[in-house]
């Protein structure tokens, strides 16, 4: 590691920070057959299975089903229609359907969208009101006249079918307005889900491209984490780690789909990957991604993708300190220690993203060059770009946006 | 020991520093890019300010009572906005303690946060001209 990483983990001290990861995880092989077994552990007794009509085809859901009734719990209702962005009408949805069918627990079965969608009807089925109401972060009613403890929700357990989001151990969940063309997130200890299955029987029948798409989603939480301004040790630890995995398992996961072993890799380095951002550190790369979700909808690990090397080149470019965490990184992926970090690092993303048969260039996927200035302004108001390690101007996310374009 | 005796005292000091910023023909097209209309709830002392911040349309705050309806309500003691002011807080960090907290399109607000910067000196310089550089050691 270099001299910075030392001075950072060791010899610098942090004024604060929190980090918590509560959600029990169980990974390994052949478990969804004991998804009842072990969400029994969490108090779920009548459950509401959340899931999407892609999963659906694929029996996936099936089997889960067969799992939960056979650790003697009832899965009460299933809903199956989460789009890929979900919104506020469909969680208002899940929520009104918790309630007719008198469930107690929530199981969502399938991707980002799937898992966020069951963390904000869990939200809206205890609390109450509709999705937009609750937007921010830490705003969760709390105990003692929201001093105390934030007051809990359903059981909520995940099964991932994608390697990639980490929502099934984040604070987090992101909503789309549909109306307003723009995501929201939510954000705040509450919603964090108490169980996570990481099998990678769940992510069998996950198509390349996606599989490549959420694994670059992944390898974008850990880079960004690993040197945003809101670092921490504990986090450092989880992203690094998720760095090494993704790093030997991503190509495999997606080029040899029956690589078990690469599919359960890749749930575990996601499930790590996502440990910093649910600290708050997090950049602009996800600041670019959001705002051509919501305007041009661009899946978001492709978004990634093509935003993370113009990002560390920007970056790295802004100093030492901070290029000195992109060697940190790039040494952890094998590059040669000597060079120019930045366009070295950012050549090595490109070259994954190509390999993994993604989209290089914004152009490959319907953003036009007109559409910056309203990029820009979704770009610049992302909690994101708070915490990029150098400060972003809205003049520097257009450069961005064209470079990337 | 809050650093303001009453909410009078929040509104001569933060309450003048959103005045100015609105009457500076340079930081004020800046904050009105938010579109948005912002109110700041501070406790110890109870007060509150309003601030309209919209795209081509005049500035506006209102020190206590108002009729404007804000879209971003954010919370915090009033000494957690004197050392934001004075450059001591960071926003991310708050959040997290739940030292402030935002209800409603915070993106709106938070875009704001990098310009603040230079706001910083300029609240520090107001206290000592108020002759109240006790208010600036925090």
């Amino acid at each position: 590691m270099s001299g910075f990483a030392d001075d950072r983990q060791m010899g610098g001290f942090k004024d604060f920070y929190q980090f918590s990861a509560p959600t029990r995880v169980i990974a390994g092989r052949d478990l969804l057959g004991s998804a009842g077994f072990e969400f029994a552990k969490e108090g779920a007794r009548r459950i509401l299975l959340v899931t999407d009509a892609g999963i659906r085809a694929t029996g996936l859901v099936e089997r889960v089903v067969d799992g939960v009734t056979d650790g003697g719990l009832e899965v009460a209702a299933i809903f199956d229609a989460v789009p890929q962005d979900s919104d506020g009408d469909v969680v208002a949805r899940i929520a009104a359907l918790a309630g007719e069918t008198g469930v107690d627990s929530f199981l969502a079965l399938g991707g980002g969208s799937v898992m966020d969608s069951a963390k904000v009807a869990n939200l809206l089925f205890t609390h109450g009101g509709a999705a937009r109401d609750w937007e921010g972060f830490y705003g969760l009613p709390r105990a003692d006249g929201g001093a105390g403890r934030p007051l809990e929700l359903a059981p909520l357990a995940c099964i991932p079918t994608t390697a990639g989001t980490g929502s099934e151990v984040s604070f987090a969940a992101v909503i789309k307005d549909r109306g307003a063309q723009l995501k929201y997130q939510i954000g705040d200890h509450a919603l964090i889900p108490r169980l996570a299955i990481l099998d990678p029987a769940s992510t069998a029948t996950l198509p390349p491209a996606i599989a490549a798409a959420t694994g670059m989603d992944a390898m974008a939480h850990a880079i960004e984490g690993y040197v945003s301004r809101d670092w921490n040790a504990h986090a450092d630890a989880c992203a690094l780690h998720a760095l090494r995995l993704i790093g030997a398992n991503l190509e495999r996961a997606v080029h040899e789909p029956g690589d078990e072993a690469a599919r359960g890799n890749m749930l575990i380095a996601a499930a790590l990957a996502i440990a910093p951002t649910s600290c708050g550190a997090i950049g602009i790369a996800h600041s670019l991604s959001h705002a051509v979700g919501a305007c041009f909808g661009v899946p978001h690990g492709v978004a990634n993708a093509i935003h993370l090397p113009v990002v560390i080149e920007f970056n790295a470019a802004g100093g030492e300190d901070v290029a000195a965490r992109y060697r940190d990184v790039s040494e952890l992926l094998g590059l040669p220690g000597a060079g120019e970090v930045g366009p070295m690092l950012a050549e090595h993303v490109r070259s994954l993203v190509r390999s993994l048969g993604l989209p290089t260039r914004l152009s490959q996927v319907g953003v036009v060059e007109a559409g910056i200035p309203l990029l820009v302004q979704g770009a610049i108001g992302d909690a994101c770009t708070l915490v990029n390690p150098r400060e972003a101007t809205a003049e520097d996310l257009a450069e961005l946006y064209r470079r990337a374009l | 020991m809050p650093y303001f005796e009453d909410e009078q005292e929040v509104y001569r000091y933060l309450g003048q520093l959103f005045l100015d910023l609105l009457a500076d023909e340079e930081l004020a097209p800046k904050f009105r890019t938010a579109n948005t209309i912002v109110q700041y709830r501070y406790h110890n002392p109870d007060s509150q300010i309003t601030v309209k911040l919209i795209e081509a349309e005049e500035g506006q705050v209102d020190l206590g009572p108002t009729r404007l309806e804000p879209e971003v309500v954010m919370t915090m003691d009033a000494d957690t906005a004197h050392r934001f002011w004075l450059g001591k807080v960071n926003v991310t960090v708050a959040l997290a303690r739940g030292q402030m907290k935002a209800k409603g399109p915070v993106a709106k607000i938070l875009r704001l946060v990098p310009l603040t910067k230079p706001v910083f000196p300029r609240y520090r310089a107001q206290l000592e001209a108020a002759g109240r550089s006790d208010l600036a050691e925090v």
